[in-house]
């Protein structure tokens, strides 16, 4: 069911952390629950590491808000769980996540010309 | 691991049904894979561990999140079903509120402990000995001999004029022994109590007076100790204060110690005495008792024969203060009670009616992969929305009842106060609020398994089972046609007699007149003739206020509580005589009091007290003399006291109802003022138009005389009458609501039946109406259909209705039988009512397309 009256975009903004990283992960592929916690674990270097119950409410939120839906095709039947749910990203969701990221490129910007930032080790 | 896994669908289960239904399986994947992969068995507890605190972290959001979504849907169906909402909602509102107002009122008597130490090892001692009576050696050696109990203390309540630091005022005040803020436990705030001698003469001369004087006359001064304060002019030093919440035997002001002296008769007002005693340490209320009853029939063998209802025993306190306030709010809470269950049950229905014709929403939605969880979450936390919204207005009722039954009956002490804003009330209100709304959450979630068990949902035709539910639910209408029937019978009879109490001529006219209430106990007024003298200083300076017609003062007032005295008169030369109540008033008093002279004269300034003995007479002593009705100038005598000198009757007035419009009017003869003085009076002022200004210039007028002498109960008479209304005032207005509530709960119980067997037979009616049948002729036919159990209810009822009438005249004399008039009244209002219910609830008929009626076949 189409939405009837799409939000603009700026009112997603600006997106809790675990979900951009989410929505970029998710930005590459489908992705199962697990995998995507998982995904973010590895990106983060382990420094973001969801709980289920956090994970599947921002799931949830995401799906309700038209972020991600869920996907029917499944990988090999042989290799998957039924229990399984598999997820990817919409247009609107991929819309979203390029306008975080802008506006954390316009942040950096701003601390940069205000005090400068010293070089990555 | 098994159990682990299983522990966790156990947690799982307590997350709400959408988000479980959607992420069940996933999670449990997930627990039991990141489990495996932990490999040691502290990473396998640094798991565990993380995995309970997200749980409790995101377990609130998720709930609070779905309870919205669902509460937004909830408020979308009640708002597209406004009508029959509105009267659940009312239906609810008056069924909480009444059983939480009436819960109010027990709350305050019976649960509320009172504000002393161990209340409840506190008790009345019940006895007709009046062991304080035979003075203090025997009070205290009947209370050391005691067996039962381990200190008693008396108490003799009274009103009295205190007077302090210039001001004065009319205060219940308590003469107790020494030892009554000891037993009771309500030690001062400070300064202290009685010492044990001080209820000794000559050595009480002391006081405590109540937190409340304290703040009123002392600002709350703490250097009141030792300040000298005057009881009917006797001065005495106050030596504590009360705490705030104490006020025993009765809303009291000030506390001094007792004598024990009671051939000192009290100047005015009823000598009275009580007792409590607290329990020895150890005794069951039940031994205490058995205990003290072997006691009192060794020491008066023939008390329980003779005492009647004063036998000797115990009763713990709570309960005598309550007296017969506990067994009427008992039985009302049972009433309220069982009105609730029937509202209940009839909204119940209501909803039922509605889920059914929702059935092809609900199960659209069970087809769409709605799971039953998540309906019956849905059905729960409409019920749930409709209860609170009815509980929170239910509030407000409560508020007003429990304001009413203060009106009427308010419990003695202040501490006892009938309030809604009680933890115990308010939690009581939300316990019956969820029970209430779990039961209609529970009624149609069972309907909806029903409906997932059918084979194919939506096609299944209902309506062709159950004709056994119909048939109860038509005898659920027959029940309460007749149940309804008999309380608004009851409340046209009650109504009525109110109005007839209301036109009652009473023999004075109660419009604008002022009353004020003064006493000369104890002030330097206190002699024969200078009372006199202040009355007349009094009634001149009433006299000159602007605006007063005509002033006078009476000793006993009509619609003043009070106790009289009388004798037997005997009219000279016959055996004729009457039993009368004498009552002292001034010139003018019947002209201000609007009370016709039906013979001879009032008082004038002629009856002075040295010349001739006169009085003037009502019209019911004339009757009950029976020696005709011109007595103007025959002589009267009064056979008690001996030796009392005849009078004579110079005037006849007609009889006055003194104890209000219920009262019949009795025998009474007045004297002139100046002739037989009383110690207090109540002034009355007849004044030109509106009375409520005059009250304060009028008491100004008489507080000029002596700024010491207390001026007090000031009020319009019509406000004196409206007091003696309040308790038929009442009982009409609860008999009134309650009729008024079960012909509203009779409509939305008719309402809710018409209407779900409509919804039953849509499919019938499509036939009908396809096959030709005009729908007007239809709804007609469903109509007559679901009246007739109503209209064998009503014929049922009349029997129970007649019985009732006949209770309600024990509980008010005025009330009259219910006769065919009232029942053929009631009935058809009710008939009325039912039949424009019946009548919407068939609207829907004209609706019904027959060829989508048939298609669903």
């Amino acid at each position: 069911m189409a939405k009837l009256t799409e939000p603009a975009i700026q009112d997603y903004l600006p997106l809790p952390l675990p979900v951009f990283h989410m929505l970029l992960a998710l930005s590459e592929g489908e992705r199962h629950g697990y995998g995507l916690k998982r995904e973010i674990l590895r990106r983060t270097n382990g420094k973001l590491n969801l709980g289920s119950g956090a994970l599947y409410g921002s799931i949830s939120r995401m799906i309700e808000q038209g972020l991600i839906e869920e996907s029917e095709e499944r990988p090999d039947f042989h290799l998957d769980d039924e229990r399984r749910r598999y997820y990817r990203i919409t247009a609107l969701g991929r819309r979203v996540v390029q306008a975080e990221a802008v506006r954390l490129q316009h942040l950096v910007r701003l601390a940069e010309d205000t005090l400068g930032l010293p070089e990555l080790a | 691991m098994v159990d682990l896994s299983r522990f966790y669908r156990v947690l799982l289960k307590l997350y709400p049904a959408r988000f479980r239904e959607e992420f069940e399986g996933p999670l449990e994947r997930q627990f039991a894979d990141e489990y495996r992969e932990a490999s040691t068995r502290s990473a396998r507890a640094a798991f565990l561990l993380r995995a309970l605190a997200d749980f409790a972290l995101t377990l609130p959001p998720e709930i609070g999140r779905e309870v919205r979504q669902d509460l937004s849907y909830a408020a979308r169906v009640y708002r597209r079903r406004a009508v029959v909402t509105g009267l659940a909602l009312t239906a609810l509102a008056l069924a909480i509120g009444a059983t939480t107002g009436v819960f109010s009122v027990v709350n305050a008597l019976l649960l509320r402990s009172l504000p002393f130490r161990e209340p409840e090892r506190i008790v009345q001692v019940q006895t007709p000995s009046v062991p304080p009576l035979a003075g203090r050696p025997q009070f205290y050696a009947w209370r050391d001999s005691n067996p039962s109990l381990a200190d008693v203390a008396a108490y003799f309540p009274t009103e009295m004029n205190l007077g302090l630091a210039g001001q004065s005022a009319r205060l219940p005040i308590a003469e107790t022994s020494a030892n009554f803020f000891a037993l009771l436990g309500g030690e001062p705030q400070f300064g202290r109590g009685f010492a044990a001698d001080e209820d000794m003469e000559g050595r009480d001369g002391v006081a405590v007076i109540a937190f409340s004087v304290w703040q009123q006359f002392f600002g709350g001064d703490p250097r009141v100790l030792g300040q000298t304060i005057h009881l009917n002019g006797a001065p005495l030093t106050v030596i504590g204060v009360a705490p705030p919440a104490f006020d025993f035997p009765g809303k009291t002001a000030v506390w001094t110690p007792t004598v024990f002296d009671f051939q000192r008769v009290p100047l005015q007002g009823v000598f009275y005495g009580d007792t409590v005693g607290r329990l020895k340490p150890g005794l069951s209320l039940p031994q205490a008792r058995t205990m003290f009853e072997a006691e009192a029939r060794r020491l008066i063998p023939d008390s329980f024969t003779r005492a009647g209802r004063l036998r000797p025993s115990l009763i713990p306190l709570q309960e005598r203060l309550a007296g017969t306030v506990r067994q009427a709010s008992l039985v009302l809470l049972g009433v309220v009670a069982f009105v609730l269950l029937i509202a209940c049950a009839n909204v119940a229905h209501l909803l039922l009616s509605r889920v059914a014709e929702r059935r092809r929403e609900l199960m659209i939605r069970g087809a769409l992969g709605a799971s039953r969880a998540r309906l019956v979450q849905q059905l729960i936390t409409e019920s749930t929305l409709l209860t609170a919204a009815s509980a929170a207005a239910g509030l407000g009722v409560a508020h007003w009842a429990a304001r009413l039954a203060a009106m009427t009956q308010p419990g003695k002490l202040a501490s006892q106060v009938y309030t809604v804003l009680d933890t115990r009330v308010l939690l009581f209100s939300v316990g019956v609020a969820l029970i209430t709304g779990l039961v209609f959450g529970v009624l149609p979630a069972l309907l909806i398994g029903r409906l997932q068990l059918a084979m194919d949902p939506l096609r299944s035709q209902p309506g062709s089972r159950g004709s056994g539910a119909g048939r109860m639910r038509a005898a659920l209408v027959v029940l309460q046609a007749a149940f309804t029937l008999v309380l608004l019978a009851g409340s046209i009879i009650m109504g009525r007699s109110f109005l007839r109490l209301l036109r009652t001529d009473l023999g004075y006219r109660t419009a604008n007149v002022v009353t004020l209430n003064v006493s000369l106990a104890g002030t330097r007024w206190e002699s024969a003739h200078i009372m006199a003298q202040y009355y007349n200083d009094a009634l001149q300076r009433l006299r000159t206020v602007p605006g007063v017609d005509s002033a006078a003062a009476v000793q006993f007032m009509p619609l003043i509580e009070s106790f009289g005295m009388g004798s037997t008169f005997e009219l000279d030369s016959s055996h004729n005589s009457s039993i009368a109540s004498t009552i002292a008033a001034t010139t003018d008093y019947f002209r201000t009091m609007g009370t016709d002279l039906v013979e001879g004269r009032e008082f004038n300034a002629a009856d002075r007290a040295n010349s001739e003995r006169v009085a003037v007479v009502n019209e019911e002593f004339v009757r009950r003399v029976g020696a005709g009705p011109h007595l103007v100038g025959r002589r009267i005598t009064a056979k008690w006291p001996p030796g009392a000198k005849a009078v004579t009757i110079v005037g006849i007035v007609r009889t006055a109802r003194a104890h209000g419009p219920s009262d019949p009017g009795s025998p009474q003869i007045f004297f002139p003022a100046e002739q037989w003085v009383p110690g207090f009076v109540t002034f009355v002022a007849r004044v030109r138009g509106n009375v409520e200004p005059y009250l304060p210039v009028c008491r100004d007028a008489v507080q000029q005389v002596d700024g010491k002498v207390p001026v007090y109960d000031v009020k319009t008479l019509d406000e004196r009458l409206s007091d003696n209304l309040a308790r038929p005032r009442f009982y009409t207005t609860a008999v009134l609501f309650l009729g008024g509530f079960a012909l509203l709960l009779a409509l939305v119980g008719i309402y809710g039946v018409a209407s779900y067997s409509i919804t039953q037979r849509t499919h019938e009616i499509g036939v009908r109406i396809a096959v030709g049948a005009p729908s007007p002729g239809v709804r007609l036919l469903l109509a007559r259909q679901s009246l007739l159990p109503m209209l064998l209810g009503l014929a049922g009822g009349i029997f129970p209705a007649v019985a009732l009438g006949k209770y309600l005249q024990h509980l008010i004399d005025s009330a009259q039988v219910v006769d065919a008039q009232t029942c053929g009244a009631a009935a058809s209002l009710l008939a009325a009512f039912a039949a424009v219910a019946v009548w919407s609830a068939t609207r829907r008929v004209t609706r019904v397309d027959p060829m989508a009626a048939l298609r669903a076949e």
